[in-house]
């Protein structure tokens, strides 16, 4: 915990980590994988959001394996479009 | 070295071969947008193993050790990728053209955060890791 707030503090405005300690957010974005920790534990799904100014969703990946992650030059085109 | 050697090695290769290349080839798209392709390398490896085992005449023990190995990583490497790794597709509160739920949540260093600070002003990426504490 003390890595991550001295790396929190590290962090400009541009990039902020919130901490969903209880999984809430994640729960009410129906991204919670139940029990896919490896003791059981509910983790979030890997997700990626892009929002417009106006907070509207204009893009999203949601991974089947959690291996996978959105392709950054995907990430980069959708913020681009806005 | 004996048609049996060189497929033992060959095996060896490929199956060390596709660790190594997993691991060090991520920052390439095509390699970790397709973890499957290990498990596709370890089963070729298996295969070559399996030649050279059909094919070993005195010496065999090399045949053998490629078989047990890239066996053994096909299983662990094909349990991992496709049982392990898998997320299961279920909805969200996602839609294109709606606004997700707001939620504020304290940062790593207590400041709360909240998606209604960045509304009007700029676009956001939201990243969901996947993580446990």
């Amino acid at each position: 915990m003390s890595e991550l707030q001295g790396l929190g503090a590290k962090l400009s405005e541009a990039e902020r980590a919130g901490v969903d300690r209880d999984l809430a957010v994640a729960r009410r974005y129906g991204l919670v994988h139940a029990g896919g920790g490896p003791d059981g534990q509910d983790v979030p799904r890997p997700a990626t959001v892009v929002l417009d100014r106006d907070g509207v969703v204009r893009w999203f990946s949601v991974s089947r394996n959690f291996q996978v992650r959105p392709d950054p030059d995907d990430v980069l085109r959708a913020v681009r479009a806005l | 070295m004996t048609s049996s050697g060189r497929l033992a090695a060959l095996s060896v290769v490929v199956a060390i071969g596709a660790v190594a290349a997993y691991v060090l080839l991520l920052r390439v798209a095509v390699v970790r947008n397709h973890p499957e392709g290990y498990v596709v390398a370890f089963a070729l490896a298996t295969a070559l193993a399996a030649l050279a085992v059909a094919r070993a005449r005195a010496r065999r023990w090399p045949a053998w050790l490629a078989l047990g190995l890239s066996s053994l990583l096909l299983v662990a490497g094909g349990w991992f990728n496709f049982v392990v790794a898998q997320v299961p597709v279920t909805p969200t509160a996602l839609r294109v053209g709606e606004r997700p739920p707001d939620f504020t949540l304290p940062d790593a260093t207590g400041r709360p955060v909240s998606l209604e600070d960045y509304r009007g002003k700029k676009p956001v990426v939201l990243v969901f890791y996947r993580g446990y504490w």
